[in-house]
């Protein structure tokens, strides 16, 4: 199935899960000219994306091989899974990787320790507690120099 | 007489599933443990004499560390969320060095894309079930069938009936399928190895080998009569 043609195919970006952080991903990509496609399960989740938004939002699960094909998946040049279940995305994002063979694969998950497992099995991942912390860390740092001086 | 194993095997999720699964395994000998994130079914399994039985989400790298997946030769992953099978077994496999993970799979699309990834076994029990269900509606006469090898190959009793055109025939003079063997005949209680010449007799018993969609044609050379 054609749902769309792609206008630029070397910047075709697949999000799946849309949640804050994916429709946040998908409005900015969007208005930066990019082309983008965000898939979630619950069509209500799409509330989320703004009145301006350009992409494709489709209902589908993204674990499923037939909703990925019908997105194209093997003409992204990367995949971002945010759904809320760090199990989901890490699945999402071996399917991207392994059987589509999307060259930029990014999954966010929520448990620090599973980050670290699946880092070195070479997914792109980040996780939300660890980049708060370093913040934290770094805006403390500040205030400690502020304070010595 | 039960045979002692030390060998631990590790259940991660499942609830029937993982009960009828560590009533078979304990009766065998072997040391199961089972690891399940709903508290009520951990309640239920801890019910089982001789089970050992963990609270907590078997798709955590700290939870199977307790439980001790380190030590343990095979875990099964029985959750029905195909993600959380998969990354149960590739944190066993990678971080305890399971020597064998096994899967239960829901979608037989990604069996696969499974083994791909690094499970050893996987099962699929929406292909096996409806396999087994498309056989039993087409075969009239009872005829219990196993797959095997992914469903590529299917092992089966067939029952010769009383005036079966086949009964008293040899081997070698039956027009089976060519990928069809015959095992072994069960006849009064005795288990028989056939070779080409032995007789094939009213009321005797037929493991078959077949691979798959061969099976149908050898039952009904077998029982027509």
């Amino acid at each position: 199935m054609n749902l769309f043609e792609t206008k630029n195919k070397d910047n075709y970006v697949i999000i799946i899960g849309c949640g804050r952080l994916g429709a946040n991903l998908a409005n900015t990509l969007s208005d930066n000219d990019g082309n983008v496609l965000i898939m979630d399960s619950y069509k209500d989740s799409f509330r989320r994306l703004s009145s301006t938004f350009g992409g494709l939002s489709v209902v589908g699960n993204g674990t499923d091989l037939d909703a990925l094909n019908n997105a194209q998946i093997q003409n992204a040049s990367a995949v971002i899974a945010v759904t809320n279940h760090d199990n989901t995305n890490i699945m999402i994002a071996q399917l991207a990787r392994d059987m589509f063979h999307v060259k930029k694969v990014i999954a966010r998950l929520y448990d620090p320790e599973r980050e670290s497992v699946y880092q070195e099995l070479g997914i792109d991942t980040i996780c939300p507690a660890i980049l708060s912390a370093k913040e934290v860390d770094k805006l403390l740092g500040k205030c400690g120099k502020q304070v010595q001086a | 007489m039960k045979k002692m194993r030390s060998e631990k095997i590790l259940l991660i999720g499942g609830r029937n599933k993982a009960s009828a699964l560590a009533s078979s395994l304990l009766s065998q000998g072997y040391h199961v443990i089972v690891v399940n994130d709903s508290r009520e079914d951990c309640m239920k399994l801890a019910e089982m004499k001789g089970l050992t039985v963990y609270y907590g989400d078997g798709t955590k790298p700290y939870v199977l560390d307790e439980a001790g997946a380190g030590s343990c030769r095979i875990a099964i992953a029985l959750t029905s969320k195909d993600e959380d099978n998969l990354v149960a077994c590739q944190i066993c496999k990678r971080n305890f060095d399971v020597k064998k993970t096994v899967s239960l799979v829901s979608d037989p699309k990604k069996t696969e894309f499974f083994h791909q990834m690094g499970v050893d076994s996987v099962v699929c029990a929406i292909s096996a079930v409806t396999n087994i269900i498309q056989q039993q509606a087409f075969v009239d006469d009872l005829v219990n069938i196993i797959p095997v090898g992914l469903g590529m190959v299917q092992i089966l009793e067939v029952h010769i009936p009383g005036g079966a055109v086949v009964a008293g025939k040899k081997l070698w003079e039956i027009d089976l399928p060519k990928e069809v063997v015959v095992g072994c005949i069960l006849r009064n209680d005795t288990a028989l190895i056939p070779r080409g010449d032995t007789r094939i007799n009213e009321g005797d018993t037929l493991v078959l080998i077949a691979r798959n969609s061969q099976e149908r044609m050898a039952i009904e050379v077998l029982t027509e009569r």
